[in-house]
């Protein structure tokens, strides 16, 4: 496998660069962009990481991860709220102990998601989709119907009840920006870190090759139900972070939409590369906040609709423009300066995604 | 492979449109101190759609009327308006809201108003369990101030009740007092089944029948909950028990959702005896006047409060009426969207004069805890606000009827109860649980107006009991 070296080291200082802003971003943006588009960003990238994960490395593209999000917030919002005079009305407000519950929910999900993907790890293509869809509507309904733990109501006050090493999140809101940050970081070192490991290379190779893995001994479906386990691990971090942000828990925060919107986030990022899953999440917020705001409310001129029309056409643009999203065409870019420019470093044609994934 | 080059420029050239775009709002502007910024949560989605143009309609024909703001489209509410002060202080419709019914929408479309907008007062929401959300929402922000535009659920005001939040209108079940006992009466029911929408505000809704229906001594045999979303109501109807196995039905689905709940129950069990339903607002506000009230001609049922076609013979009414309707063209003022979000509005312009146009605590502090609105009729018409900044609020139990000589399906007034007050005389209260599913629970017990509500006849109330 040839590396581009340029390539690497433009990304790395870009990389670097992106940290350095995050790390700044208190003192360099207004108080709404903190707390409503890069917290939020960060933490819908870690629900769109574990669907990239799966999918870049996994071969899996689940439309689980929604609902896996959803399950971890709902069973720490049910878990640490409380029944208190002007408090919480809706949920069990089981009233545990923040840590205990943080932990729980966290081990809830990764439990269910391991049965998610036991269940789902002999099945590819559009029947593995269809699957992981059928998980996210079942968890929407299942909290939607059974209003002892919420129903149709919002469960509120998660951003009351955090574990002492978080603090209090709800009226200081860089501090929240400052852990989800730390977590996205932790993520995306995670993924990256996992892809190199035995586990990592024989799941890339199970992506790829599923039969001749299986052939060499490989148990294909435990590695994907492990896959699959990771990445509900990975996505309870983005909903448990998610129930603090928001505060409340409704279903349609895991609902057919929120779905949608996540594969909206992963394939606008792109599907291939891990770093796809944050700068889908900002473009995508960004948009969504900018549309908002400067759309009429009587919609678009001429053809009407609001902010789901535009999305629309730039999901549309992006599939047909640049198949492997905003990372993709950056991928693009590069090599037509690198023909312009002559190449310095060559790569060879053809590279496989998960060398470049696992640069 | 070649790239073609245009591939390359145009995503790159609509990512720097969108960025600049983008980052333009990233830092903060300027706010002018001579503004008060507020603005108007409802809903432009959902089963609630069509209260966007109505709720909006509602709040600038009351800042027109009080704060000398004018329409921009007599036709389209939601053009906007021009001018308005309060307070010595230019008021600001920062922007309209867009919610679908859900929490999550209504909590972001509030975050985007009150933070982004930077609105220090919002006029709103719509629906139940988006002012459980908001009013969750306004608890950890007491700087900002809420004034529920027409939402009906118990908690907001009774469990949760933070310091900055108002409701100038009753809740779910504050709008259906003297129902059950109307029914029990004149009907002759002594058991029924209830069908409603599963959230707050249908729970809330159920919690008032219940009370009085109940209270007076009936039963309610079973209690189904269908999906708030809509959709096929087909299995949830064949849950009720059949007509000869009730006294009656009390409807409590919501919104546009009424029509298909009915004609599901339609297709199921025949043509419907109006003798055998009743129900909420849905049954002919928001629209169902003309799909579903049709079919239930004779049915008592709630409302908001106001009094429908022929209106109230008393000053106080006839002079709302002529000022909230020379605003726009096409809206029906005694509509309890429209008259719940024009009483806030008319409260915002009372509490910003009060305050000479402070806001926050000042405001709040400055909100009146009385007014003096159309179809208020105790108190010499003056409408109170309990300690929770709840209304107490006179409340008129409707029929559907078919209005004499043309025969169009209209409604009138069955009765009055003066003074409701949102614990229903202690049978609901803060440390209370919640209206949900199963609770209230159906027990005979005295209410306020027990044996008390009055006759209403041609627009006049009578000093005759209903029996």
């Amino acid at each position: 496998m040839t590396v581009d070296r340029t390539k690497l080291a433009t990304e790395r200082v870009i990389g670097v660069a992106a940290l350095v802003i995050a790390v700044l971003a208190p003192t360099l943006f207004s108080a709404f962009w903190l707390n409503s588009i890069l917290t939020q960003a960060l933490i819908l990238g870690i629900g769109a990481a574990s669907l990239i994960f799966l999918s870049a490395y996994g071969g899996m593209i689940s439309l689980a991860q929604t609902g896996l999000m959803g399950i971890a917030g709902y069973a720490l919002a049910n878990m640490v709220t409380q029944r208190v005079p002007g408090g919480e009305t809706k949920g069990l407000l089981l009233g545990w102990d923040p840590t205990v519950g943080l932990v729980a929910a966290i081990l809830l999900t990764v439990g269910i998601g391991l049965v998610f993907g036991a269940v789902a790890s002999r099945s590819y293509g559009i029947y593995f989709l269809m699957l992981t869809l059928t998980y996210t509507v079942i968890a929407f309904l299942f909290v939607g119907s059974v209003t002892l733990i919420g129903g149709f109501s919002p469960v509120a006050g998660v951003d009351i009840y955090t574990p002492g090493f978080i603090g209090d999140i709800a009226t200081d809101r860089e501090r929240l920006y400052y852990i989800t940050l730390i977590t996205a970081v932790f993520v995306y070192v995670l993924v990256r870190y996992l892809v190199r490991t035995p586990f990592g290379v024989s799941l890339q190779g199970i992506r790829d090759e599923p039969v001749r893995m299986a052939s060499l001994g490989y148990n294909v479906a435990l590695h994907r139900t492990i896959a699959f386990g990771i990445g509900a691990f990975i996505a309870a971090l983005g909903g448990v972070l998610y129930a603090w942000w928001f505060g409340q828990l409704s279903p349609t925060t895991m609902g057919l939409d929120a779905t949608i919107q996540m594969l909206v986030i992963a394939v606008i990022g792109g599907l291939r590369r891990i770093e796809g899953a944050w700068l889908g999440a900002v473009a995508f917020l960004m948009i969504n906040n900018e549309i908002t705001n400067r759309i009429p409310s009587s919609g678009l001129p001429v053809i009407g609709g609001t902010f789901n029309t535009v999305i629309g056409f730039i999901f549309l643009a992006i599939v047909i423009i640049s198949p492997d999203g905003l990372m993709g065409l950056w991928d693009r870019m590069w090599d037509a300066l690198r023909r312009r420019g002559g190449p310095p470093h060559a790569e060879p044609e053809g590279t496989e995604p998960a060398a470049v994934a696992s640069s | 492979m070649k790239v073609g080059r245009w591939k390359l420029l145009l995503p790159l050239a609509l990512l720097a449109v969108g960025a600049t775009i983008g980052t333009s709002g990233a830092l903060a502007t300027p706010s002018q101190a001579s503004d008060v910024k507020f603005a108007i949560m409802t809903d432009c989605k959902g089963a609630f759609a069509f209260g966007y143009e109505v709720d909006t309609a509602g709040t600038i024909a009351a800042l027109s009327q009080y704060a000398g703001a004018k329409p921009k489209n007599k036709k389209k509410p939601s053009a906007g308006m021009t001018g308005g002060t309060a307070g010595g202080k230019r008021l600001n419709l920062v922007g309209i809201g867009c919610g679908d019914e859900t929490p999550a929408l209504a909590l972001k479309e509030t975050r985007r108003l009150m933070v982004q907008l930077k609105a220090d007062i919002m006029i709103g929401p719509l629906s139940g369990d988006e002012s459980v959300s908001i009013a969750n929402w306004a608890k950890q922000n007491p700087q900002k101030t809420v004034i529920i535009g027409t939402a009906g659920a118990q908690d907001p005001t009774m469990q949760i009740a933070p310091k900055n939040l108002f409701r100038y209108h009753g809740d779910g079940a504050q709008w259906n007092a003297g129902l059950g006992e109307i029914v029990y009466k004149r009907l002759g029911w002594r058991t029924a089944a209830l069908i409603g929408d599963d959230y707050s505000f249908p729970w809330t809704s159920a919690a008032g029948i219940i009370a009085d229906f109940c209270g007076i001594g009936g039963r309610i045999t079973k209690r189904v909950w269908t999906p708030p979303a809509g959709g096929d109501y087909a299995p949830f109807i064949r849950q009720l028990p059949r007509p000869n196995q009730v006294d009656g039905y009390f409807w409590l689905v919501g919104g546009a959702n009424t029509s298909a709940a009915l004609t599901a129950f339609e297709q199921a069990y025949g043509p419907v005896n109006a003798r055998q339903h009743s129900g909420n607002l849905f049954l002919y506000f928001l629209g169902a006047n003309t799909t579903v009230a049709p079919r239930l001609v004779g049915a008592y049922f709630g409302g908001f409060g106001t009094f429908q076609t022929g209106g109230l013979k008393k000053a106080q009414a006839v002079q709302y009426v002529k000022n909230a309707s020379k605003w726009f063209t096409g809206q029906n003022v005694n509509d309890g969207f429209f008259y719940n979000y024009w009483n806030a509005a008319w409260a915002m312009v009372q509490g910003l004069n009060k305050s000479k146009g402070a806001v926050g605590a000042a405001l709040q502090r400055a909100l009146p805890r009385s007014i003096k609105p159309g179809f208020q009729v105790a108190n010499n018409g003056v409408l109170k606000l309990d300690s929770r900044r709840q209304a107490i609020q006179d409340q008129y139990p409707l029929q559907i009827t078919k209005a004499s000589g043309s025969g169009t399906v209209t409604a009138s007034i069955a009765g009055y109860v003066p003074n409701v007050d949102q614990t229903f005389g202690g049978y609901f209260g803060p440390n209370k649980p919640a209206p949900g599913r199963n609770y209230p629970p159906c027990v005979k017990r005295k209410l306020p107006w027990q044996g008390k509500i009055k006759v209403v006849k041609n627009g006049v109330i009578t000093n005759q009991n209903i029996k």
